[in-house]
């Protein structure tokens, strides 16, 4: 038993299983870019990079190969048994185990940024203001019960419970909620038809409308999802059916036990520190040409009371209570001068955010320590040489 | 091409109601003598505001006839060899003579053919004059019209040579009538020559005039300042004088000098008279001369092997070649106020010198004369390219860039050192190309520690690729987590330079365990060379992501030539191998780690 750990830490720390793991990696990596061409990148990323094992076909040949996650935590185990446990300890090594670590620094980084970071965007148009920010392609039930004094109460399904629904119905009750949700199908990407034949096969058609089916768009970001909502009262037996549309611009109302209510299905919010209020959108072209030059947003940014004016723009983004806001876009594209424009900021929480820097210094100094010291002792026995 | 589409219907109107250049109310006037030498310089030394920026006129006027003539000179019906500068002193003011000039490239006559004209005369591929072309015209621009509708990427050869040429002939058009409005034409049709500054001094990035912009701003109730009225004055006098040498040299002088005032009061002049120096000095030809001197040296250093001076004259020519290709770099940089690379055009000049730079400092190191033939033909073969790559894209090569790269700290740190990676990794590739096919011929066979030695360097320099490529890749990712909010997304030209660093980290860990000796490394520095070449172009023809350029087809062939090339190489050094591992008995080479472990061994042992 003994022995056979000592060879599976050989072989886990050996030179040659590096070689070939970032051979994969890197066949992965070339496949992935050429498949780009024919699919969306984001088809591309689920497929290749972010997988444990695909087929890839090669005309009509099917290829399995592992996924670049396996490949990325294999070379991690790798790294860390081979690059940094056993690897010999001296001045000769010090330099590739400081690269060692930073490249270990850019792993966890990554690892940190996909389990824990979340990204979206808020869209304002000049003098609008909002303290949540949007997910791009994450999807939300919203039950909203208006109280008695004015504010709104809410209550969230989230995405992977919406998700299922796609598999069988879904049933969901909350606290304080005097009725269930039943979600009977979901659409990742549909659009409303009026249904001129309500037929027993088919989606369900409510009142006259049926949410039909769309090919699921490679930029999932262009995919308006639906979803067929039962509100199900078991005291009095009733059952509202409603249709909600990713796109819809209003929420299905109705009331129950004395109090409205509304449903909506709408992307992922998420709460931001502080408020947001676009003052000016600036576009700007050099001149005599259509060629951008710079865009920039004014904003102002309130906490806990005080508000600050801040520009954001191109390369530089706004970091605040561990959110970072980058100007991503604008509009409207055929806007005149003067009309009132809207910029569209990216949202990122990550708090792995300025790692990466780090590891790169690390890394640099590990490697420039190596080789700029082999090339010192070369340089000096070419001389002694010669 | 969008703007040709916009101004498309406008376009057509022109052609098909005008009679064409020919009928001209002053037809009659030609220019009798070839522009003087004072001319030529006091017309391209006028500012004129172009693709964002200002620029001296000479500069505009290379790139517009490189785009329509495919080289920077045309031939008069004459058979005078017109430059640049003079070709547009003939397109703005005898646009009669102009027409008759031989202005305009077409690489197939097929598509001469196609708007109806008959080819009697002419080769396939051949020059044409505007009026040879102009009983084509109506058909021309119709079916640009249709093709201009189908995507780029999927229009044929032919399609594509007859959207080019109508634009070329429209922008021909657009400067020929760039003084229309003096001779009684509408002054709405010449606004190609922004050459006014405007008089406000304080307001920067306002788009300059063209004398038609401020005749078109007169009215019966609107009339010009006294400055602007002073210049469109002087441009009416110069035209009125085009036929008299003598008056026009001294008007055109006077109205330069008012121009250039005008363009200095804005502070919008400070880089124009460096940009005349660059080009007129041409630092990039004569570091081509240089190199192709250098080349011939190393032809001499082959069929004299011991000769110390074949090796010092190259040695110094190819030093000469890339300080002078330093000195145009330096340029760039002053008059764009930019780092070193913001353009594809630049990462070759870029590349090229590093390449040489890094090669004449292994010479100096080692002496060993294979480092100095590499750096010759790479500097060679680079400064092709660049040319090359200029005539295909016939874009100006000082561009203004889009707002993502108007950040001059990332252009100067993340730009920089993956540049510096990628001309390691095509030296790596050129040392080791040398290597393999050294060895087929049997190079040095005598010689061992000779071939040892470059294969150590082709080690030293994938050591030092890697640095960079890591680093520059690196550094990209955090650029793009500061303009995008995120580090890593996929897009192949990040996945192209993930690639180099791979390819480069598999050669070190595989020498390393032993699994590559010289050889075998050699291979694959040579194969890394069409990976580097992949990331540094490839990806950019796949029409994805964010760095996709679209090109022209003369790059893709191009690029598989040097693929194939690379992996020839690497293929004859396969069969060098094998060759090698049939005659002789294989003598196992000493790596650090297999050293490591006898010398472990033997410690147990005693």
């Amino acid at each position: 038993m003994k022995r056979f750990a000592r060879c599976l830490l050989a072989v886990f720390s050996s030179l040659g299983t590096s070689c070939i793991l970032l051979v994969l990696l890197g066949l992965l990596t070339w496949l992935g870019t050429l498949e780009q061409t024919r699919t969306g990148l984001f088809e591309v990323q689920r497929k290749y990079f972010e997988s444990f094992f695909l087929v890839h076909r090669f005309g009509s040949i099917p290829i399995p190969l592992p996924g670049a996650n396996l490949v990325m935590c294999l070379l991690a185990v790798n790294l860390f048994v081979g690059g940094l446990v056993r690897i010999r300890k001296s001045w000769a090594t010090f330099g590739i185990i400081v690269a060692h670590v930073g490249i270990a620094m850019l792993l966890a980084s990554a690892l940190v940024k996909y389990e824990w970071s979340e990204d979206g965007h808020v869209t304002l148009y000049e003098g609008q203001r909002a303290d949540h920010f949007e997910s791009y392609f994450r999807w939300e039930i919203a039950l909203i019960r208006k109280e008695d004094d004015g504010k709104t109460r809410e209550w969230l399904v989230p995405h992977e419970r919406i998700e299922d629904a796609q598999r069988s119905r879904v049933r969901v009750s909350m606290t304080d909620v005097p009725f269930e949700l039943e979600i009977e199908s979901l659409a990742r990407n549909c659009r409303p038809e009026w249904a001129k034949d309500a037929g027993a096969h088919g989606p369900i058609v409510v009142d006259g409308v049926r949410l039909v089916s769309r090919a699921v768009d490679a930029r999932a970001e262009a995919n308006i999802a639906g979803a067929c909502v039962s509100v199900v009262d078991e005291r009095d037996g009733i059952r509202r059916r409603a249709l909600l549309w990713g796109a819809e611009a209003k929420p299905f109302t109705f009331f129950a036990a004395g109090k409205p209510w509304a449903l909506s299905l709408r992307k992922e919010r998420y709460e931001m520190p502080f408020a947001l209020q676009l003052a000016r959108f600036t576009k700007e072209d050099h001149p005599g040409i259509d060629m951008p030059k710079s865009f920039q947003s004014d904003v102002k940014v309130a906490s806990a009371g005080v508000e600050r004016d801040v520009k954001i723009s191109m390369n530089e983004p706004l970091r605040d209570g561990g959110l970072v806001l980058y100007q991503a876009s604008w509009g409207p594209s055929n806007a005149r001068p003067g009309d009132r424009l809207f910029s569209t900021f990216a949202v990122v929480r990550n708090p792995a955010d300025q790692w990466p820097l780090a590891a790169c210094l690390v890394i640099a100094a590990g490697l420039l320590f190596h080789f700029v010291r082999k090339l010192v002792r070369y340089v000096q026995l070419e001389a002694r040489a010669a | 091409m969008s703007t040709f589409i916009r101004q498309f219907c406008a376009l057509i109107a022109l052609v098909l109601v005008s009679a064409g250049l020919n009928a001209r109310p002053q037809a009659s006037e030609h220019r009798t003598q070839p522009w003087s030498e004072r001319t030529l310089e006091a017309f391209g030394e006028i500012p004129i505001q172009d693709g964002g920026r200002i620029k001296p006129l000479s500069t505009y006027a290379s790139f517009a006839l490189l785009r329509l003539n495919g080289k920077r000179s045309a031939e008069s019906s004459t058979g005078e060899v017109l430059d640049p500068v003079a070709w547009l002193l003939d397109v703005t003011f005898f646009p009669e003579d102009a027409a008759l000039s031989k202005s305009f490239l077409v690489s197939d006559s097929d598509a001469i053919i196609a708007i109806g004209l008959s080819t009697d005369g002419k080769k396939k591929r051949d020059r044409w004059t505007y009026a040879e072309l102009l009983p084509g015209m109506p058909r021309l621009f119709s079916l640009a019209h249709d093709y201009d509708a189908i995507e780029a990427k999927a229009r044929t050869s032919i399609q594509q040579q007859v959207v080019d040429l109508a634009s070329n002939v429209f922008s021909f058009m657009r400067l020929a009538r760039s003084f229309d409005w003096s001779r009684g034409g509408d002054p709405s049709d010449g606004h190609a020559l922004t050459v006014i500054a405007p008089a406000n001094t304080t307001n920067v990035d306002q788009p300059w005039f063209a004398p038609a912009n401020l005749v078109a701003g007169i009215g019966p109730n609107r009339s010009l300042e006294p400055a602007d009225a002073a210049v469109v004055a002087e441009f009416e006098t110069l035209i009125r004088l085009r036929a008299d040498a003598g008056a026009f040299e001294s008007t055109l002088i006077s109205l330069r000098d008012r121009l250039v005032a005008r363009a200095m009061a804005r502070g919008e002049y400070e880089h124009v008279e460096l940009e005349r120096a660059y080009y007129a000095f041409d630092p990039i030809r004569w570091s081509l001369a240089s190199f192709i001197a250098a080349f011939l040296g190393v032809s001499i250093m082959w069929l004299r092997p011991r000769s110390k001076l074949a090796w010092k004259s190259t040695l110094a020519l190819t030093s000469v070649g890339a300080l002078l290709l330093v000195t145009a770099i330096v340029l760039r940089c002053i008059i764009r106020e930019r780092p070193p690379v913001s353009t594809l055009y630049e990462t070759v000049l870029f590349v090229t010198a590093s390449c040489v730079l890094v090669a004449v400092f292994i010479e100096c190191v080692q002496r060993s004369r294979f480092a100095i033939q590499t750096a010759a033909v790479l500097g060679t073969v680079g400064l092709f390219v660049a040319n090359g790559y200029e005539t295909l894209d016939k874009q100006d090569t000082m561009p203004s860039l889009v707002a993502v790269l108007d950040t001059n700290f990332w252009l100067a740190t993340h730009v920089t050192a993956i540049t510096i990676g990628y001309s390691a990794g095509m030296l790596a590739a050129a040392l080791a190309s040398f290597y393999l096919l050294g060895k087929l011929i049997g190079w040095k066979r005598d010689e061992p520690e000779t071939r040892r030695k470059l294969a150590r360097t082709v080690y030293g320099v994938v050591c030092f690729a890697l640095i960079f490529s890591t680093v520059g890749t690196i550094l990209g990712g955090v650029w793009a987590n500061d303009s995008w909010g995120r580090f890593w997304g996929w897009d192949p030209k990040e996945n192209g330079a993930l690639l180099i660093v791979i390819s480069q980290i598999v050669m070190l860990h595989a020498r390393r365990g032993g699994y590559l000796r010289d050889d075998g490394l050699c291979m694959a520095a040579a194969f890394g060379g069409t990976i580097v070449a992949f990331s540094w172009w490839g990806v950019n023809l796949l029409g994805v992501g964010l760095h996709s350029y679209g090109f022209t087809s003369g790059i893709h062939s191009a690029l598989w030539t040097y693929y194939g090339i690379q992996w020839g190489v690497v293929g004859l050094g396969g069969v060098a191998w094998l060759r090698e591992r049939a005659t002789r008995k294989n003598v196992p080479v000493e790596t650090p780690v297999l050293e490591h472990r006898r010398a472990k061994k033997m410690r147990a042992a005693a």
